[in-house]
């Protein structure tokens, strides 16, 4: 029993470390900084506010292409062309959003986290612009 | 002992049941062939907020005051397009939509990334301002 309850323990600190490890600046902070929209690119944040399963961090893939990690508490963009793209992440079972990109726009992807049957799914949802933005501010950048 | 087998069993056998069934919310789609068509220039606002009930139990709203633009065609009505809120359908994945309108009437939606159209069960009534 006691050996339960440490497990227990560890686990729930082990969690705990991993949702505060999240570094690197906050958006509010690098807003300013962040270089524009290259050529005629469009742009896509994808970020996670979520702790909830905070060790569980599939990749997030972009059109076929590993663009980033669903991290807690964390944010990243990528610019790509114009046109119909789609975001997944897999986890016991893949989940995907597509959409569309304008030259020059910019939109932006939550990473929600749902309970599975062994581990969390999580799934990249639409969000509105200005419930993003604020959504996003106290997320840490954790791209390259 | 005897009891507990049965439960041992049970268990991975619900797992599996549930793990698949994670999946199974899937959004009716057909292929659609799309034309765009920017001659139309159609546009219009909506004078309502129409709530919309997808078949995979999910429910979308297309708020009042949005101005919904035709961008072209597919088989099954004209297609129009929003930027003033974010459309989407849902079942286990998530699709951007555009709406499909035929005679006046919401008869399901355009998944452009999909090249597909997903059709309503019921149709709806737009309350349409021009």
């Amino acid at each position: 029993m006691k050996v339960i309850k440490q497990i227990i323990l560890f686990s729930i600190m082990g969690l705990l470390m991993v949702s505060c490890a999240t570094s690197g600046p906050k958006y509010s902070e690098m807003a300013n900084s962040t270089p524009p929209i290259s050529g005629a690119n469009a742009r896509v944040y994808i970020y996670r506010t979520s702790a909830l399963g905070a060790a569980i961090q599939p990749n997030v893939v972009l059109d076929d292409r590993v663009v980033g990690k669903a991290v807690a508490k964390g944010f990243f963009y990528v610019d790509c062309a114009p046109g119909n793209h789609r975001i997944a992440t897999s986890t016991e079972v893949e989940r995907e959003l597509t959409f569309s990109l304008d030259e020059g726009q910019t939109r932006y992807v939550r990473l929600d986290v749902s309970i599975g049957f062994f581990i969390g799914h999580v799934y990249p949802n639409l969000v509105e612009p200005e419930k993003a933005k604020s959504e996003i501010e106290n997320c840490h950048y954790i791209g390259e | 002992m005897a009891k507990k087998i049965p439960f041992l069993i049970l268990v991975p056998v619900f797992g599996l049941f549930f793990s698949c069934a994670f999946d199974v919310i899937r959004v009716k789609q057909e292929p659609a062939r799309f034309e765009p068509d920017t001659s139309i220039q159609d546009a219009w606002k909506l004078a309502e907020d129409v709530e919309i009930s997808l078949d995979t139990g999910y429910k979308r709203k297309l708020k009042a005051g949005t101005r919904w633009e035709c961008i072209g065609k597919i088989e099954k009505g004209d297609v129009y397009r929003t930027k003033d809120q974010i459309l989407t359908v849902e079942g286990s994945n998530i699709y951007e939509a555009c709406i499909v309108v035929s005679e006046g009437q919401l008869v399901g939606f355009y998944l452009p990334a999909n090249q597909t159209f997903s059709p309503l069960s019921s149709r709806k009534s737009l309350p349409i301002e021009r």
